[in-house]
């Protein structure tokens, strides 16, 4: 008996009919398409799989410290250049790197390179398909290649998730507790989901 | 063994006691959503079990065929866009998102020209079967933390396609206990007032 007393709390959903709690699992499923459309969409829009990041590291400092949350773009018809901020993916480790962009090579004859950029980006992009980089980060006191795959020099535009082109500094706090505590996550999610599926609208 | 059957059948009846809808139900009497739900299920009882009248589907079941289309997108970006990594989704992703934020304009207006906070229509049909069916539609304002409820109910006569229309205003305070219960016997007088009025009204025209 005690047991049924205490699902006072299941009484709204007890209440409701099969159009009710059709309707609760809906509006649960929107809340979650919202958030995901919005994603979705800022991926298209920016052109980057993964536009908004957290930095998890502190090998950027003094530029980003941990917690920052940078915003990304990935224009394909925008070349890469020395001293950019790239967040890029390296095979076989799951967490992409921010780090900043130290040498570059370029395939396109120089003149017509910087004629074509100058007349428009757009017709450019077709043509430097082929750009080898090397990255470090700010606070190492080595570049990248010990980070890339075995064998790997050089970085080239596959491996881009995005530029850096904006930040908000501490934001991504949470996040790194989140990724630091997987449970703590994953009872915020459970606990927030249950809530909007027995409260009623 | 007959008394481990018996207490499980009153385990039992117990149950499906709660589950049932008429039973009179305690609330969290300050919170506004629940206490308008309530009001709202009281009205649509006296409409529907003590008068009889059908209760119409449609407006719930449009907002539903929203929700779900609108989902489907989104679920459909999802798929696509895991099947076919971002660069090759990009044209399917465009076009889910922005068929998920016309769904959204589309639910919006719906809410706002098409429900326009109507939570019950019900059809009062003939009983000969002849006459179109006359249709009560009613709706409720409970604003957020304010304790007037706003009940209107409105009477669209079949024969003559004439709508009237009827409205209280009154604190929440005048149909819950303390204890967040309910008084039915205080709130279903004043549903069937304004049921009496407005059937009262298109007699005597």
């Amino acid at each position: 008996m005690g047991f049924i007393d205490n699902l006072d709390f299941l009484d709204d959903v007890r209440r409701m009919n099969k159009r009710q709690l059709y309707y609760q699992v809906l509006n649960f499923g929107m809340i979650v398409s919202s958030a995901l459309m919005i994603w979705k969409g800022l991926m298209v829009v920016t052109g980057s799989e993964s536009p908004i990041v957290v930095v998890l590291s502190g090998s950027m400092e003094p530029a980003f410290f941990r917690g920052d949350l940078l915003f990304l773009t990935n224009y394909k018809e925008e070349p890469i250049r020395v001293g950019e901020i790239v967040v890029f993916k390296v095979e076989g480790r799951e967490i992409p790197i921010v780090h900043r962009v130290l040498k570059v090579h370029e395939k396109s004859v120089c003149f017509a390179f910087i004629l074509l950029f100058i007349l428009g980006s757009l017709l450019l992009l077709r043509e430097d398909g082929s750009v080898k980089f090397l990255t470090k980060g700010d606070n190492n006191q080595v570049d990248d290649r010990g980070l890339y795959a075995a064998g790997q020099h050089w970085l080239q535009k596959k491996d881009v998730v995005g530029r850096a082109r904006g930040y908000v500094p501490y934001v991504g706090t949470v996040t790194i507790l989140m990724n630091d505590y997987p449970k703590f996550k994953y009872l915020i999610l459970a606990s927030l989901g249950i809530f909007v599926l027995i409260h009623r609208e | 063994m007959a008394t481990n059957t018996k207490s499980s059948k009153g385990l039992k009846s117990k149950t499906t006691d709660q589950w049932s809808v008429d039973k009179s139900v305690k609330i969290d009497k300050w919170d506004g959503v629940a206490v308008k739900n309530n009001l709202d299920d009281a009205v649509k009882k006296v409409l529907v079990e003590n008068h009889g009248y059908t209760e119409s589907h449609s407006l719930m079941d449009g907002r539903l065929l929203i929700c779900t289309v609108s989902v489907g997108f989104a679920l459909y970006a999802l798929l696509w866009d895991y099947l076919h990594p971002f660069p090759q989704s990009r044209n399917v992703l465009i076009a889910c998102v922005l068929s998920y934020f016309a769904m959204m304009t589309v639910l919006w207006f719906y809410t706002m020209f098409c429900e326009r906070g109507c939570f019950l229509v019900a059809h009062d049909k003939d009983k000969a079967g002849i006459d179109p069916d006359n249709v009560w539609r009613v709706s409720s304002v409970l604003k957020r933390y304010d304790d007037m409820y706003q009940l209107t109910i409105s009477y669209f006569d079949g024969v003559t396609n004439e709508t009237t229309a009827s409205s209280i205003s009154k604190s929440v305070a005048n149909f819950f206990d303390e204890n967040g219960l309910l008084c039915t016997d205080l709130f279903e007088p004043v549903v069937e007032k304004i049921h009496t009025e407005l059937s009262t009204s298109k007699k005597t025209k």
